[in-house]
């Protein structure tokens, strides 16, 4: 609670452009980290997206919210990240970038996550290099929810070193993957908001 | 210096808007969950319907689903 009132506060201070690129990482990492309850998939069929790449991309994604129920989203996130065995895919930037889990990505993720001060909640197991982790620190860097607004110029180095390598490819995959509905039009969100971000860092 | 500085950070804010950091109306927060459930009560109560535009058309003929 008190951590969302720091949020809230930290984003008061943050230019609208900033506020949004957050908000995005927020939205990307709660689908990413469990599929939505019956609040969180009414609110999504809600949303409106005006006519950019990325608008008509979370129009699509909310036309598909109103069409399906919590039931068969939850039967698409298992099928899609947790399955028998394994999922389909397997959201972690060291597998992306070695083909194995727990390489040396994910040990230079956690030297840098230290070195801002970043740490895994108690009780949470996944690796951090999981998308949806990986969504919230840039989201965290971005508001200042680990201490004060990363400066551009840090959250550019995060992204370069831990998302910019490998999110682009597990999103397109995510469009294609064989179990995906609802979140193939998530996978175009993303990838639609990764290339905005990677151009937006290059100009900085 | 200080003004190729403040260009780029122009630059890279119209960019953004361009670029659709605007794209959603309102929705993201609310999804998100970065707002209190109080605030996303008041927002459902406003939130706009989804209006089906030629492109979600198309998309869905050309889609698998």
């Amino acid at each position: 609670m008190a951590a969302e009132a720091a949020l809230r506060e930290a984003s008061v201070a943050l230019i609208p452009e900033d506020e949004l690129r957050a908000q995005l990482y927020h939205f990307l990492a709660r689908f990413l980290a469990s599929p939505p309850d019956k609040t969180g998939l009414e609110s999504a069929a809600k949303m409106d997206g005006d006519d950019t790449e990325l608008g008509k991309a979370f129009g699509v994604f909310a036309n598909l919210a109103s069409r399906t129920d919590v039931n068969k989203v939850g039967q698409e996130y298992q099928d899609l990240f947790i399955g028998v065995g394994r999922g389909e895919l397997l959201p972690y930037g060291s597998y992306y970038l070695t083909g194995f889990l727990h390489e040396k990505p994910l040990a230079k993720l956690r030297d840098d996550m230290g070195r801002l001060g970043i740490e895994r909640e108690p009780g949470v197991n996944e690796p951090e290099d999981h998308i949806a982790a990986l969504m919230d620190m840039m989201a965290g860097l971005i508001t200042g929810q680990f201490g004060t607004p990363a400066p551009l110029a840090e959250q550019k180095q995060f992204f370069d070193t831990h998302i910019a390598s490998w999110a682009s490819h597990f999103f397109a995959d995510l469009e294609g993957a064989k179990s995906s509905v609802l979140y193939a039009a998530l996978g175009t969100i993303g990838r639609h908001f990764m290339e905005i971000e990677e151009t937006a860092f290059s100009m900085a | 210096m200080k003004q190729k500085c403040d260009r780029a950070i122009v630059e890279r804010r119209s960019f953004l808007k361009l670029a659709g950091a605007s794209a959603v109306a309102g929705g993201v927060a609310l999804v998100s969950g970065g707002k209190s459930a109080e605030a996303s009560t008041t927002a459902d109560e406003t939130g706009r319907l989804y209006k089906q535009t030629d492109h979600i058309k198309t998309y869905y003929e050309l889609a698998r689903f």
